[in-house]
């Protein structure tokens, strides 16, 4: 048997999710999704998590049930507290448990500082950092009660590193890598707590910057491995670290950027 | 599973592969289905039993001493496992030693013989595999330590020298692009030989786990499941990068302990 991601990644070799509901907001679409899709693989069930989305998700849901496992969808505004308590119970009381929890919906907004509005600041905030803090403090009470819990939160490569324009959407997600470290030493030793950073990832949230042929151009020429990354790229970490093998690793926060932000 | 043409079976090396965190990896590389070699310094014991688990996961090992700085021997090394596998997918450059304790009792020999063992000797590991790897379309990861990341008074060259594995693997990550990923990982309070004189000493253990947020020593395997993963093709959009495999340690600064 050859080393490869098909091999490695089947249920029951490594790096398996067997026997574990997760829930995953932002299921349907983008990153979200491939995250859905990769957990499925790996052997868990699956909450997809949607905002608008109903069909979306509903579809996603229908791939989880063909690789056979079961699925459910749930809807919520993630900048409404009350909604995402609502969705993280709907999501346990499923199956009378919850095992782990991925962060993946989230807004991107990117005006000059003269253009942010209270609006907009108010919506990049709630949906990506207070969204992702909520969802983690409703599911605590169940991750406790789970043999492995585990929380994987999805920053962004603007979490870390300056961009020009959209400076609350890099506020928010720099917020995103430290709740991620303050929780992950806060809910020790029980619950694992970690991060992914995405670089530039074809999804529908910056669709307009990649569907310009220009900009698509100068991002594959100043990434080193030479491409934009698509959603299944990031896929293969959280599932990693959501898994049994991470045990040991908390707080920590995983670049997945194709090296562009080396120098 | 579909049965694979010999020329689809891929192949590792790992420095430093017969004890502690390298003979971890060796072992969890060759369940994962690689072909390993690996290189050990002196515990010819350890090295044949390390293979012994190789070949009981059915596939084979190839295992030489090696003084991991030395240019020329490592890069024989290569030749040999070139030989006898005939590719090279991914390289694992874990081969390391400590030094003395104390910040002022390091000698200049001892400055020489910790960096060119942790840092020089991982720098010659992927110098001399490059372009085995490039065929590949390989990947490598660099055994760092979280002493790279944090003080570490006691261990002052050995830290600096993990400082420069981070570095090293930055360096190379863009040197090597698009064709060959290089990361690291950076690991905690691990239980091996290196690290048995704390471990063994019942105070010391304690204390080491009061700054471990997860609340034990890590194991080898503990590394040696993030570097599967950082070598595997899951990974392929990941390079430059340093994940930390501590338990939480370096989240757990003084102010920031239980009390």
């Amino acid at each position: 048997m050859a080393f490869s991601y098909s091999t490695l990644f089947l249920p029951g070799s490594v790096f398996d999710l067997s026997d574990s509901v997760v829930l995953v907001t932002g299921g349907s679409r983008g990153i979200g999704r491939a995250v859905v899709l990769e957990l499925a693989r790996a052997g868990a069930d699956v909450v997809v998590h949607y905002h608008t989305r109903e069909e979306a998700a509903a579809s996603v849901a229908q791939e989880v049930r063909a690789l056979g496992r079961e699925s459910m969808v749930v809807a919520a505004n993630v900048a409404k507290r009350e909604q995402v308590e609502r969705m993280v119970r709907a999501a346990g009381e499923w199956k009378g448990r919850l095992d782990g929890l991925v962060t993946s919906a989230g807004v991107y907004r990117g005006p000059s500082i003269e253009e942010v509005t209270v609006e907009g600041w108010e919506e990049v905030f709630e949906k990506n950092l207070g969204g992702t803090f909520w969802a983690v403090r409703a599911a605590v009470p169940w991750l406790r009660k789970a043999p492995a819990p585990a929380v994987v939160t999805i920053s962004s490569i603007f979490g870390s590193h300056p961009g020009i324009g959209g400076a609350p959407y890099q506020m928010a997600k720099a917020g995103v890598e430290q709740l991620t470290r303050a929780l992950a030493l806060e809910l020790s030793p029980e619950i694992r707590v970690n991060s992914v950073a995405p670089g530039f990832v074809r999804t529908d949230m910056n669709r307009g910057a990649h569907e310009d042929p220009e900009f698509h151009r100068a991002i594959a020429r100043a990434t080193p491995l030479g491409r934009w990354g698509e959603p299944e790229d990031v896929a293969p970490a959280v599932r990693y670290l959501l898994s049994r093998e991470s045990d040991w690793v908390t707080g920590a926060v995983l670049g997945i950027d194709g090296g562009i932000a080396l120098r | 599973m579909n049965a694979r043409a010999a020329d689809e079976q891929k192949v590792a090396l790992v420095t430093g592969g017969s004890r502690g965190i390298g003979r971890a990896v060796v072992v969890r590389l060759a369940r994962a289905g690689y072909d390993v070699a690996f290189t050990f310094r002196q515990d010819a014991e350890s090295a044949r039993a390390t293979a012994a688990e190789v070949t009981g996961s059915g596939r084979r090992a190839f295992y030489r001493p090696v003084d991991a700085c030395d240019e020329k021997e490592v890069a024989g090394f290569a030749a040999g496992a070139r030989e006898e596998f005939g590719r090279l997918d991914t390289v694992v450059a874990s081969a390391g030693i400590t030094g003395a304790l104390g910040w002022d009792a390091v000698s200049s020999e001892e400055w020489r013989s910790v960096f060119e063992t942790n840092l020089v000797g991982q720098y010659w590991a992927v110098r001399t595999t490059a372009s085995d790897l490039k065929k590949t379309r390989g990947s490598v990861v660099l055994v760092a330590s979280i002493g790279g990341l944090t003080a570490y008074p006691e261990q002052v060259a050995y830290a600096a020298a993990k400082a420069g594995t981070i570095s090293l693997a930055r360096s190379l990550a863009f040197a090597l692009a698009p064709e060959v990923r290089v990361n690291a990982v950076a690991p905690g309070w691990v239980r091996t030989d290196m690290t048995a004189g704390l471990y063994d000493e019942p105070r010391a253990r304690a204390a080491i786990v009061r700054g471990i947020p997860r609340g034990r020593w890590g194991e080898p395997d503990d590394v040696a499941s993030a570097v599967v993963f950082l070598a595997s093709d899951g990974a392929r959009f990941i390079t430059g990068e340093t994940l930390v495999v501590d338990g939480g340690n370096v989240l757990s600064w003084r102010a920031g302990r239980r009390r």
